[in-house]
């Protein structure tokens, strides 16, 4: 218990510190010094490659999509106002991004009844099922239509926090809260034998957002 | 008829896609991402800033535009309204004064539209390709 709060206050204090240095680097930029601009940049790349990655699940083109987030940023700096945190109008800036990358672009996706089923549990190892599985439910999210696939993407990316992500695209929490609905009902209905493994993946120890290196 | 909903699975299963989807893997960004982002942040600061739209010297051009466009819509609608009182209900056809006055203000209404069509068509292209 003593160690949760501890680690709450570690958090809070980190993410202050992080909009102090945000701050400081702005107006540093606004006052001409470019350079001042890789402060953000090595402090936010990591969560914008990551949303990136989410909307796209294409590594190269998750860094392309990112990077040019980074760059709207630079050139929309002035337009910051400063009532909301830096990092909610990044977000909601690179969520226009994405959206609108996509859009140009789309990632290829197959449709939602199309994502492939894993196999049984009889003829596959249990945890390569369980992964297949955990995978394939990724991928789907990827094949919602668009209006339910945002709010499932950012609910998730900003760690299951409905007013984060309905900030992120300028929505209401309410409608934010339905459209999760309607997109894990798609789901559901997808993935029928989700309710059958709620069980042995209630016990099982998922890490929640272990590291990838390269 | 009710919708078959059993709430305890399906609070389960939401319960299996929260925990699939939070723990998704994180990505580690690239070595020469931080790199390369400030190079093209460099490049964009090194380039001269676009110049702005000159409002006030295209001010006067635009009172004289909007004063001409005016004083034609009022114009059309003035021969109208005169042409229409000569029109009785039983003779649907255009007086022989009302077609003359309304051809060339059909000409003038479609080179309008070509421009506005034609612009919006620009605004169009250039959103797509980043410059707007």
């Amino acid at each position: 218990m003593v160690l949760r709060f501890r680690e709450e206050y570690l958090q809070e204090m980190q993410a202050a510190i992080s909009a102090e240095e945000d701050l400081a680097d702005v107006n540093r930029v606004l006052a001409g010094e470019a350079q001042a601009f890789e402060g953000i940049v090595r402090r936010w790349q990591g969560p914008l490659v990551n949303m990136a990655w989410r909307y796209c699940r294409d590594r190269g083109r998750a860094e392309e999509m990112a990077q040019e987030a980074f760059l709207r940023a630079w050139r929309g700096l002035a337009s910051w106002r400063r009532e909301s945190s830096f990092s909610t109008w990044l977000f909601a800036l690179a969520a226009n991004v994405f959206r609108s990358e996509l859009q140009r672009f789309p990632a290829v996706n197959v449709p939602l009844e199309d994502v492939a089923e894993p196999a049984g549990p009889a003829t596959q190892h249990e945890g390569l099922t369980e992964r297949r599985t955990q995978e394939a439910v990724r991928r789907a999210v990827l094949a919602l239509p668009t209006r339910y696939r945002e709010p499932m993407v950012l609910y998730y990316f900003h760690e299951m926090d409905v007013a984060a992500a309905a900030r992120t695209m300028g929505l209401p929490e309410g409608t934010m809260k339905a459209r999760l609905a309607r997109g894990r009902e798609l789901l559901r209905k997808r993935f029928p034998q989700l309710n059958e493994q709620s069980a042995p993946l209630k016990s099982s120890t998922l890490q929640p957002k272990k590291e990838v290196l390269q | 008829m009710k919708p078959n909903v059993n709430l305890e699975t399906d609070h389960d299963a939401n319960d299996v896609i929260d925990r699939i989807l939070a723990a998704e893997e994180e990505l580690v960004p690239s070595s020469g991402f931080l790199a390369a982002t400030m190079e093209r942040v460099r490049d964009e600061a090194a380039c001269p800033k676009p110049i702005p739209f000159p409002w006030l010297r295209a001010l006067p051009g635009i009172v004289l535009a909007a004063g001409v466009l005016g004083w034609c819509g009022f114009e059309l609608a003035r021969v109208v309204l005169v042409n229409a009182r000569e029109i009785s209900f039983t003779q649907l056809h255009l007086t022989a004064t009302a077609g003359r006055a309304l051809e060339p203000a059909g000409w003038v209404a479609a080179a309008l539209a070509v421009s506005m069509l034609s612009w919006l068509f620009a605004r169009r292209l250039a959103g797509r390709s980043g410059l707007l």
